[in-house]
């Protein structure tokens, strides 16, 4: 079975989405420890079936609030075969952060891009396959409320899940010195060796609290490690 | 100048934000980076909440917090 995690922020139409793919086959249940809903269903498709899980909906994946932490564990520890990152075309440039953040933690990510008639209203012209390729992602254009997309996006997904891409997005050469040697550390150490070494270095980076806490280091060794970085 | 000292109507740009790192990360995650344009729509009676429009979309934003968006004003 196909481990599919559907992210967005909040008010993206992922409810809408969740069920066009599940239909009736849904189980709501609570994450584990904590009082926030969970949801999982199957869709069948094409001979294949696919577990979809509803992630919290989340700005940011930083870990601060316990939703950010659901989502957060669940893409790096039970590692999806793939996350449909949930955008509304309507408000791209904030949206589109989240999309970045699952990148960068090296899921599988699909850009269902929802909402394109009131992004249209709006004015925006948004170029899909270009979005595509600059991301180096699929992107599915979607009005989920009509079920425009759905299909193409069940497609999608499929597809994606025996083809992983894993772009990588480059900072300036200045904050790539300091991720590359943080790389290095957390290879040669085996820092969290279960999560994708540059994530782990560019948390580490950001002295993420619960990185450095998971890892057992302290800020003061981060600083000493890229003090060395001229 | 910091964000909740502006009235409404002001744009602004930002320059920096301050405070714990949580609220930054919070801060930066909605969009409140560094060099984005912002613009005050309304103030709450004491100015807490206060609303601003910044990349396209409106954030309702605490006083406490509103304080660590350090901005330069662009037009009153």
């Amino acid at each position: 079975m196909i481990k599919v995690a559907l992210a967005g922020n909040p008010n993206v139409g992922k409810s809408v989405i969740f069920n066009a793919l599940t239909g009736a086959k849904q189980k709501v249940g609570n994450w584990p420890g904590v009082t926030v809903e969970k949801k999982e269903g199957i869709c069948e498709h094409r001979g294949k079936k696919m577990l979809i899980v509803d992630l919290p909906g989340i700005y940011s994946l930083s870990a601060v609030s316990i939703d950010e932490k659901i989502a957060r564990d669940f893409i790096l520890n039970e590692k999806p075969d793939v996350v449909v990152s949930i955008v509304d075309a309507s408000n791209i440039e904030r949206n589109l952060y989240l999309t970045l953040q699952l990148i960068e933690m090296e899921a599988n990510v699909v850009v269902a891009l929802n909402k394109m008639d009131l992004a249209k209203s709006k004015g925006y012209r948004i170029d899909a396959r270009k979005l595509s390729a600059e991301l180096g992602i699929p992107v599915v254009p979607m009005v989920a409320i009509r079920g425009e997309g759905i299909e193409e996006l069940k497609n999608t997904i499929i597809h994606a899940s025996h083809m992983q891409r894993k772009p990588v997005i480059r900072y300036s050469d200045g904050i790539e010195r300091y991720i590359e040697l943080l790389k290095s550390k957390v290879v040669e150490n085996s820092i969290l060796p279960e999560y994708p070494s540059r994530f782990v270095a560019i948390k580490l980076l950001e002295f993420d609290e619960e990185i450095l806490s998971r890892a057992g280091i302290g800020e003061e060794v981060i600083k000493e490690w890229i003090s060395s970085v001229s | 100048m910091r964000l909740h000292n502006l009235k409404p109507g002001t744009i602004a740009i930002v320059s920096d934000i301050v405070g714990n790192s949580a609220l930054r990360k919070k801060l930066l995650g909605m969009g409140l980076t560094k060099g984005a344009k912002l613009r005050v729509v309304r103030n709450a009676p004491l100015k807490d909440p206060m609303e601003i429009e910044v990349r396209g979309y409106h954030l309702s934003l605490r006083k406490a917090e509103a304080e660590n968006v350090i901005v330069e004003v662009k037009e009153e």
